[in-house]
């Protein structure tokens, strides 16, 4: 009991002085006589901070990261996704500047020989090395086109349109060992027939039908043309020749040439849904190539 | 000495790591009241009184403070004699004192008309240091009155 009164009155005391006190620096405000005390120890301890934080900074970053880690993992993933958004935008920015590049082309050439084209996006590719070489592409019979009309793209022929529904068609390629379509020497009225041979459309078999013309390497080819340019218009250019085959004692000429359109990374064509009222003859050859 | 001292590495080691640790719901455990608990447990009412009063002075001048001098000093005298006279069982003592100095902090702060004791302060900040400190009181508790299994009450 007597403990508990001693106690009682040091816990009074106590109390008493820290409420003066609480008064006495509330009331002076900044003239507290309790602002040395506090400078002391704001200098002291501030000191033995300073000296301790490096100490314990580690330990604080070391629960930093364990707490963090959840957050930091989704931080994490979702900047990875970012990251793979952005570079998938890239990609198409890039990839729609070349085709905007290819449409260019694509309607420089449909300018100069005066074709009516349809442009289209080749959307699926059949291509078994020597076997059937055929493409999808995303106009259809909405869009005006037929089967039997000629796809170019802005380098040259690319091939015709063998099937076409509401919103897509076919395109047999001229490096389609089944496609034939008729071509024209550069110049002259020497013709011939374009075969495709495979190998993945890098060189085409041009039989020319008079086997005592003059056809050299570096002669350019375009489409002769048929009949209301169905299934080839005119003009088309077609490749230059790369290969004159010696065939002594035959009827005709067989020479290779490379396609100007390169056959194997297609994107925008052409489908001309309305044939040049004249032929274009050469017009639309690019520039020649220097002597090689 | 050795409670000077122990009252000392708890105040450090609150302001200097357990405050700046990023735990979850923004609190942080109250080690200095713990410590000042576990003593007082330890060494009875007087003792527990003065050793509060002490606690809090110096709660109240480390740096960074921005209260009144004496607020703490106030509240762990009081808690310091609570329990150091015991209410109950050493757990109930804990729970109740662990409970009672926010609270007394808070009706101290309201007193003085501080600006930072409002409603919200209640109702948010204040259950989530209870709970913490709830949390680590056993493990504090264990550290410092493990010299001694059976803390003294004077009843």
């Amino acid at each position: 009991m007597r403990d508990s009164r001693h106690a009682r009155l040091i816990l009074g005391t106590l109390l008493t002085v820290a409420l003066v006190v609480l008064t006495v620096d509330h009331r002076a405000g900044a003239a507290s006589p309790l602002w040395p005390l506090r400078t002391a120890g704001s200098w002291f301890f501030g000191t033995v901070e300073q000296v301790g934080g490096s100490v314990v900074r580690p330990v604080g970053g070391f629960f930093h990261a364990i707490v963090n880690a959840p957050a930091a993992q989704a931080e994490l993933d979702r900047v990875k996704a970012e990251n793979v958004r952005l570079r998938a935008g890239l990609a198409a920015s890039r990839l729609d500047a070349a085709r905007a590049a290819e449409l260019k082309r694509l309607l420089g050439v449909a300018g100069l020989g005066g074709y009516k084209i349809v442009t289209a996006n080749v959307v699926a590719r059949r291509g078994q090395p020597g076997f059937e070489d055929a493409i999808e592409i995303d106009v259809g019979t909405g869009d005006g086109v037929r089967p039997e009309m000629t796809v170019l793209n802005g380098e040259g022929l690319v091939g015709r349109v063998i099937q076409a529904t509401a919103d897509s068609s076919t395109v047999v390629l001229i490096s389609d060992p089944g496609s034939a379509a008729g071509a024209r020497l550069e110049g002259g009225q020497e013709i011939g027939v374009v075969h495709g041979v495979g190998e993945n459309g890098r060189l085409v078999r041009f039989r020319l039908l008079d086997s005592t013309a003059a056809i050299t390497r570096g002669s350019r080819i375009v489409s002769f043309g048929s009949q209301r340019g169905a299934p080839y218009v005119a003009g088309v250019p077609i490749g230059v020749i790369e290969r004159v085959e010696a065939t002594p004692g035959e009827l005709t000429r067989i020479a290779y040439a490379r396609p100007y359109a390169d056959l194997t990374a297609l994107d925008v064509v052409g489908v001309v849904v309305g044939a040049p009222a004249k032929d274009p003859r050469d017009a639309v050859l690019p520039p020649k190539e220097g002597p090689r | 000495m050795i409670v000077g001292l122990c009252v000392l590495a708890a105040v450090l080691l609150q302001v200097m790591l357990i405050n700046r640790l990023p735990l979850p719901a923004g609190g942080a455990p109250d080690v200095v009241l713990l410590v000042v608990v576990a003593m007082a447990l330890l060494r009875g009412p007087a003792a527990g009184a003065i050793i509060g009063f002490c606690a809090g002075l110096l709660v109240d001048i480390v740096p960074p403070t921005a209260h009144l001098v004496g607020q703490y000093a106030f509240v762990f005298a009081l808690v310091g004699y609570v329990a150091g006279r015991g209410v109950g069982g050493p757990a109930t003592t804990v729970v109740l004192c662990v409970l009672m100095a926010p609270l007394v902090s808070a009706a101290l702060g309201g007193l003085i008309a501080d600006p930072r004791v409002t409603l919200s302060t209640l109702t948010e900040q204040v259950p989530v240091t209870v709970v913490y400190t709830l949390i680590v009181s056993p493990l504090a508790i264990w550290l410092v009155t493990r010299e001694r299994p059976h803390p003294r009450f004077p009843q």
